[in-house]
């Protein structure tokens, strides 16, 4: 990459992620940044704030040795320390890392050895006792810091610091050492390494992607390049994980470029209550949080009155068709648009107000494949979804539908100012400012990804003439069946999971003769179908045996079967009977069934549907 | 294998808008002890109001001895042979000890067998022959509640249910009501339903167990099973792994496998 280039990818003038944070804090102090709900109450902070404890921490981690270039983790859930920390270890020249608070404590010993991070910020007592059971094994770490003291007022370790302790010595040492602060932050250079992402690994340990400044600088323009207008006057709520590259460069290093407002959620669990609560312009979010709020809807319509099913079918057909038109860059008929209006005040409007998207100006869905059936659906909600696709290695987007190019269904066109093309073997390869240093410490793998300046993406996909991608799937997952047949699972496992009874499903067939999948149920919606349709049921384990439920998964699989030829038809399936958590390995931890794990795992399931009768 | 003496399947059931019970199904089998355990709120007391006819629920099925008898009045209930020991006892203060006894064999007319039993209660709970003939209301708790148990004994039941025996009682009589409750139901062949906070005490008598979580079965096993059962070990006995810490406060999430 030549000087001009690199110069030309700037924000407001300012290259790095620190030098564009403390601008922002700097020219807008009074105006709120995040807010955080503290005993029900909704509190903002405002830039100025941000700034302060960023600073806080940063001249904490200064005085407690931190040097420029050393690593910085961060075991938590979102909240607003976790960005405090992440911009101070930034601006004092640090390179930061997201633990997910899911990990057990050998995989954040795994992490924390792998970046040698010399300090460790941790949210409470239950992340604490991961890092103090494995702490022999990380000789390289220095510090732990914790968030939140509840239950750990006796406790004293020479080795653990709070959360008020750091900040306390970050302004002492501020006070003394005055510019040094702002020295720090005009250390980074753009090429630099700013932080570390770890892919989820499906496979073997996970790898930690190494971006750059000028790699976050460049994609946080990427919303306003393809089109997609946030105000600064927009609330938007952050509730995907931060270790995950979509929240981070999406929701808080995006905020740097435009300016918006962030509300945390208070808890996983908690999502669609703080969704009606904030109802933000903007929402960013996977499959799976789009397929929960659809499966809700529909749903809670089988307890709505007949009249009330009616209009709610007469609206969405209504919305179809306008949106049809719309797509099609076709003027929607008159009448047509009048019966739109009056369906979308009737009903669609209280659907939107009922799930928080009555404000939404956009949707973005992206990080895993989603049923073109689900984005009409909520275009015909009168929600403006479009579909992006990009990985961890590219930080973010590579392509995405726009306001001005949407094809649903594809993942829209490629980014502006980065290229694309497909390999021989049909790989998609992207080239640009958004491609990633590397792998840290793995440099087979990176040489594995990058090849000639070209990222290697691992998914197959296609270009038609217009420019639009459609990504077929993974480039290892392509099922071949004993027939020699070419499958693409995720096709028909998207099919599945747009049933409101099937949460997440693994199709199988990889030189076999025939397709069978594993699927896991949605435990609320079964349970209540259960309920109504009085099928006796304990645990989770009797509930999947049920036969009514077993009926009812296979008339599902059914459903999904004759949208696809033959061979591509799911001939038998098995329901895994546990309750799977975030915790638990075969799931990441945006709750996709890992598919390598998972057919190991449930190894005799697989052998039992291949059994001959 | 033999029919269950109880067995109620999808059993709803509401207070007003609140779903107090979502589609509740167990079995007991005659001769066993059954318990069901739950924090508080989780349903448990509605599971025994709803199969003794206290409280009428919107769904499901209960068959008790072969035939359904969800809806039924409470007396008619009763009548078929449930009996059920009330939470917080419910003893009739102002009647004697005796005469709180006799109400429980008030659908009776075996004379001889109703003086039979109350020998036979007097048997297992020596103090209220004592008593017999003072107020009942002055008994202390543990008293009171070995008379709310003697009084659904009078009715020669053949399903007892029992809800939360161990109330407010203290660690000793606990101990001894529980010891008791073991011996009706060996000597007695009294099948019975107990729904218990006490869950080590609980765990320790029944043959069999539930575990009732906001209006829904979690769970279900062998006591024993359930003993060691990970989840239960930890949010109903109390029993930690120490962490390195020494002692934790966290509660990891429960999975109930």
């Amino acid at each position: 990459m030549n000087a001009l280039e690199a110069q030309a990818i700037a924000i407001a003038g300012q290259s790095t992620v620190p030098a564009l944070f403390w601008h922002r804090v700097t020219s807008r102090p009074d105006k709120v940044a995040l807010r955080e709900k503290n005993r029900g109450i909704w509190k903002a902070y405002t830039w100025g704030e941000y700034g302060e404890a960023a600073k806080a921490v940063g001249c904490g981690l200064i005085a407690l040795g931190l040097q420029p270039g050393e690593h910085v983790a961060i075991l938590s859930d979102n909240n607003k320390e976790w960005l405090f920390c992440d911009f101070g270890v930034l601006c004092a020249g640090g390179i930061s890392t997201g633990i997910y608070p899911t990990d057990s404590p050998a995989q954040v010993e795994y992490l924390i050895n792998d970046c040698d991070a010399k300090y460790l910020f941790v949210e409470d007592e239950e992340q604490l006792d991961k890092i103090l059971a494995v702490r022999e094994r990380t000789p390289g770490l220095r510090k732990i810091i914790v968030f939140d003291l509840e239950g750990l007022r006796s406790f004293s370790d020479l080795q653990v610091v709070s959360f008020a302790q750091l900040t306390a010595l970050g302004e002492t040492h501020a006070r003394q050492h005055a510019g040094a602060w702002e020295g720090r932050i005009g250390l980074s250079k753009p090429g630099d390494v700013a932080i570390i992402v770890y892919t989820s690994g499906t496979t073997g340990p996970s790898k930690g992607a190494m971006l750059t400044h000028r790699n976050i600088v460049f994609q946080i323009g990427a919303l306003a390049r393809v089109g997609l207008p946030v105000m600064d006057t927009d609330e938007a709520l952050s509730f995907l994980p931060l270790c995950h590259v979509a929240e981070r460069l999406g929701g808080c290093y995006g905020q740097l470029a435009t300016m918006h407002v962030l509300n945390f959620a208070e808890a996983p669990d908690t999502v669609p209550q703080n969704l009606r609560e904030v109802a933000p312009h903007i929402l960013a979010a996977v499959p799976r949080v789009w397929e929960k709020l659809y499966s809700a809807v529909t749903i809670q319509l089988k307890e709505a009155t007949a009249l009330g099913r009616l209009a709610y079918g007469a609206a969405i057909v209504l919305g179809r068709r306008a949106v049809a038109c719309e797509v099609a860059n076709k003027p929607v008929p008159y009448v047509l648009r009048a019966a739109r209006a009056i369906a979308d005040w009737l009903v669609l409007r209280n659907i939107r107000i009922a799930l928080g998207l009555n404000r939404i100006r956009w949707a973005i869905t992206g990080a895993a494949p989603i049923s073109p059936d689900l984005i009409a659906w909520y275009w015909a909600m009168g929600v403006r979804m479009y579909e992006v696709y990009g990985q961890t290695e590219n930080a973010g987007l590579a392509t995405s539908n726009t306001p001005r190019t949407l094809k649903i269904g594809t993942i829209g066109q490629v980014e502006p100012g980065t290229e694309l093309k497909l390999s021989a073997e049909g790989e998609l390869l992207l080239r640009g400012p958004h491609v990633f240093k590397g792998y840290l410490n793995k440099p087979e793998k990176t040489a594995e990804a990058l090849q000639d300046g070209w990222l290697h993406t691992g998914d197959v996909g296609a270009i038609d003439s217009q420019g639009f991608v459609r990504i077929t799937d993974r480039m290892k997952d392509i099922i071949i069946t004993a027939g020699g047949k070419n499958i693409t699972p995720s096709e028909i496992e998207n099919e599945l999971k747009f049933s409101p009874y099937i949460a997440d499903a693994v199709v199988i067939g990889d030189q076999r003769h025939y397709l069978t999948c594993l699927i896991m149920i949605d435990h609320d919606n079964v349970v209540k179908f259960a309920q109504e349709m009085n099928v006796p049921f304990t645990n989770y384990a009797s509930l999947c045996r049920a036969p009514e439920v077993q009926a009812l998964i296979a008339r599902e699989v059914e459903v999904a079967n004759k949208k696809f030829a033959r061979v591509e038809t799911i001939k038998k399936f098995r329901l895994i009977d546990q309750l799977l958590t975030a915790e638990d390995e075969e799931l990441t931890p945006t709750m996709k069934l890992k598919r390598s794990l998972v057919e190991k795992k449930y190894g005799p399931l697989i052998q039992d549907m291949y059994a001959p009768a | 294998m033999r029919e269950p003496l109880l067995s109620v399947r999808n059993l709803e059931s509401y207070y007003g808008p609140i779903t107090a019970i979502r589609g509740v199904s167990f079995d007991v089998s005659e001769g066993q002890i059954v318990t069901i355990l739950g924090a508080n709120g989780a349903g448990k007391t509605t599971v025994l109001k709803s199969v003794c006819g206290a409280m009428e629920p919107q769904k499901g099925t209960i068959v008790f001895a072969g035939c359904n008898i969800r809806g039924c009045e409470p007396d008619w209930v009763a009548r078929q042979g449930i009996a059920h020991v009330p939470e917080g006892r419910e003893i009739f203060p102002f009647m004697t000890v005796k005469g709180n006894l006799m109400m429980g064999a008030y659908a009776r007319h075996d004379r001889g067998g109703v003086e039979r039993d109350l020998d036979v209660v007097y048997g297992y709970f020596p103090v209220l022959r004592e008593r017999h003939s003072s107020q009942a209301g002055f008994l202390s708790g543990g008293q009171q509640q070995m008379l709310a148990i003697g009084r659904a004994l009078m009715a020669r039941p053949k399903l007892m249910l029992l809800d939360e025996p161990s109330l407010g009682l203290s660690p000793i009589l606990v101990k001894e009501i529980f010891a008791i409750i073991r011996r009706l139901n060996q000597e007695q062949k009294v099948t019975m339903l107990l729904v218990e906070q006490n869950a080590n005490m609980a765990l320790r008598t029944a043959h069999y167990g539930y575990v009732l979580e906001v209006g829904r079965i979690v769970l279900e096993g062998a006591c024993e099973k359930l003993t060691d059962n990970e989840d239960v070990r930890e949010f109903y006995l109390g029993v930690k792994e120490a962490s390195v810490r020494g002692k934790k406060r966290w509660k990891r999430t429960k999975r109930w496998r």
